[in-house]
């Protein structure tokens, strides 16, 4: 698999895991989620990962986010290992390196655009004037710089995904991870709402996109296809263009 | 720093979120209510006690001591202050002549019990108080009306009176007291001053006082069955114990004491009421305390209550934040802190509702119940800052014990499973 993924091999590595595992108990029984699975993501990548239901893809998307740990194996984030982090660690992680995207897009019903925009900012502890000028900016890059006072019952489904990418992007973070990002969404705004991820991607960013759908999936440059808990494919997608 | 922005943040949240919901808000912190609202009665119920307690130790004079054969505290029995000998005119002479440290020493006799007619109207249970002259240097001698009498009135033995407040308001509804001639004990006394009111509730019987020069009490009442009340003027607080302890040695010479004896007198001074104005609070504060502690209680219950409802509520809400990168401390905090605004909230209210309270209570008081208006006095019609910053800092201590499980519950949920729930 080395070989299809050459022409990032000039990149940092983003995301490196070794050799891991999940495994759930239910009951007495043991539920293998992800059975040793690899990977390495380079800086700038367009990753998708595909599989059907009970692929454990959530899963590895869930450890990958720094959600969860691997029962098994080592999990290197840009050299930290984060296999061993203490759940404050982690959180930090995710603060600063990791933004997500949602499918049912997970903004906080209470506060308006900019407010959920600036909720990681709060956590990294910036100064409210500071949260609220780089919020404002990521608002505007995403296209709703006349949104910013909506709630989100206000908001259309697209505008409201848009609102969650701006949540992802404020911190400037490593990667994006986007979880079935226009599965609440009809075909024409799920376009428009892929059409701002390839320009994520062409402006530097490095995005996974957690997916079932094959024609979301032909927008990423790489696919990686897992299969009761382990990698079937990884190659680079023929289809793919900017 | 950085924590701070975030803790500014969880405060603006915590009053957000308690608005967001009035109504559920406002019951969920009722019984925190109700619990505050009883401490800050209570504490301005001994505010008013307090002051009206200050005030009698000025009416007795916090520099006076008094020497008597019988105990304010009434320690022992009445027949062990009744079998003392009584302390004889020529005793309270002798300390007076020879007294080196006290500003004044005034002998005086009390005669219990005593009517008091004017124009046919007559009242009963007035003491006669047979002074010197030199008693109008004590709070015995503020006057609203007239003058004391002279050295030479009282060394006349002239059949002069200055009637306490009570006497005055009773006989001289109009107010023209001063030249009038009252009846008693079969005489007829010029008056010639009034007292300044200087009773509470407490100490009412003071102003049922009337004040006749020594010399004519000894004319006509006699001095010989009667003990002498011995009122000594230190001059300052500070020099109540030297004043103190040359009262007692030269009282225990002049009555020829024995070194191995106890006294055979009593020092009565305003601190002695200090110990049962101690128990006055006390029972107040258990009584208060019990209806407290049983209403934060269920205040808490309320409390907690709410904010388990309000986790389950907002689980997905954790997973986000958690997702977002809050930290466990972040998640916890924001939970502590709307569980503290609610109390404190809850505080606020209290403290508007007990404040109008009060105001109506007082003004209420006075118009319906004249003969409190001056108990009423002693009560402010305000809540002093000390009670407020009590009420607000108690309601926040609620607030987090209240709130500790569920914000702990909160804090240790898992991101991936919070993130799942609907």
């Amino acid at each position: 698999m080395s070989e299809n993924i050459s022409d990032n091999m000039l990149n940092n590595v983003v995301i490196d895991i070794e050799h891991i595992s999940k495994i759930y108990e239910m009951g007495n029984q043991q539920v293998f989620a992800l059975r040793d699975v690899s990977l390495k993501i380079f800086e700038n990548e367009y990753v998708a990962l595909m599989g059907p239901s009970g692929s454990g893809k959530s899963t590895l998307m869930n450890i990958l986010g720094c959600l969860d740990t691997p029962t098994d194996g080592k999990y290197y984030f840009k050299d930290n290992n984060v296999s061993e982090m203490t759940d404050n660690d982690l959180a930090e992680i995710r603060n600063k390196e990791i933004g997500f995207v949602f499918q049912t897009f997970n903004l906080l019903p209470r506060a308006n655009a900019l407010k959920n925009v600036e909720l990681p900012l709060v956590y990294s502890g910036m100064s409210p004037t500071k949260r609220e000028e780089l919020a404002e900016q990521t608002l505007i890059n995403v296209g709703l710089g006349d949104r910013m006072d909506h709630r989100p019952n206000e908001l259309s489904g697209g505008q409201r995904q848009r609102v969650a990418i701006a949540r992802a992007l404020v911190t400037n973070p490593a990667i994006i991870l986007a979880d079935e990002p226009t599965g609440n969404l009809d075909t024409k705004t799920g376009e428009e709402i892929m059409a701002l991820f390839g320009n994520l991607w062409k402006n530097g960013n490095t995005i996974i996109l957690v997916t079932h759908e094959e024609d979301i999936a032909q927008h990423a440059k790489r696919i990686i296809r897992l299969r009761d808990g382990l990698i079937e494919s990884d190659e680079i997608n023929p289809n793919f263009k900017i | 720093m950085k924590f701070l922005f975030e803790i500014i943040e969880n405060i603006k949240m915590a009053f957000d979120s308690t608005i967001a919901s009035p109504l559920r808000s406002f019951l969920a912190s009722l019984g925190v209510m109700v619990g505050i609202s009883i401490v800050i009665l209570m504490g301005w119920l001994l505010d008013g006690l307090d002051n009206s307690f200050q005030k009698t130790f000025e009416i007795i004079g916090a520099d006076m001591i008094y020497i008597d054969k019988w105990d304010w505290t009434g320690g022992k029995s009445w027949k062990f202050y009744r079998n003392r000998k009584n302390i004889t005119l020529d005793q309270a002479i002798k300390l007076k002549d020879m007294h080196k440290s006290a500003e004044l020493v005034i002998p005086n006799f009390n005669q219990w019990g005593r009517n008091v007619t004017y124009n046919k109207e007559t009242i009963e249970g007035i003491s006669v108080v047979g002074a010197p002259y030199e008693n109008q240097f004590t709070p015995a001698g503020d006057l609203i009306l007239g003058r004391y009498y002279s050295e030479y009135e009282d060394n006349q033995g002239s059949l002069v009176v200055v009637i306490g407040y009570n006497i005055y308001k009773a006989l001289f509804p109009n107010g023209d007291a001063i030249g009038k001639n009252i009846k008693m004990g079969g005489r007829n006394y010029e008056i010639i001053g009034v007292v300044r009111k200087r009773g509470t509730f407490i100490f009412d019987f003071i102003d049922n006082q009337v004040f006749i020069p020594l010399n004519t009490f000894i004319k006509n009442y006699g001095k010989r069955v009667r003990s002498v009340n011995i009122g000594i003027k230190a001059g300052s607080e500070a020099k109540l114990d030297l004043v103190r302890d040359e009262s007692i040695g030269l009282m225990r010479s002049i009555r020829n004491v024995n070194p191995n004896d106890e006294n055979d007198f009593s020092i009565n001074e305003t601190k002695v009421f200090e110990q049962s104005i101690a128990s006055i609070r006390k029972i107040i504060w258990i009584a208060g305390i019990g209806l407290t502690m049983l209403s934060f209680v269920v205040g808490i219950i309320g409390i907690m209550n709410i904010m388990f409802v309000s986790v389950t509520e907002r689980t997905k809400e954790i997973g986000i934040r958690k997702s977002m990168g809050a930290k466990k401390r972040s998640i916890w905090s924001q939970f502590l802190f709307e569980s503290s605004a609610l109390t404190f909230g809850g505080a606020l209210i209290s403290i508007a509702v007990c404040s109008g309270i009060i105001y109506i209570a007082k003004i209420v008081v006075v118009k319906f119940f004249p003969d409190m208006a001056d108990v009423a006095e002693f009560f402010p019609p305000y809540l002093s800052p000390k009670l407020v910053i009590i009420a607000s800092v108690v309601s926040i201590i609620l607030g987090v014990f209240a709130g500790i499980i569920p914000a702990i519950r909160a804090s240790n949920l898992d991101p991936v499973n919070a993130l799942r729930s609907d």
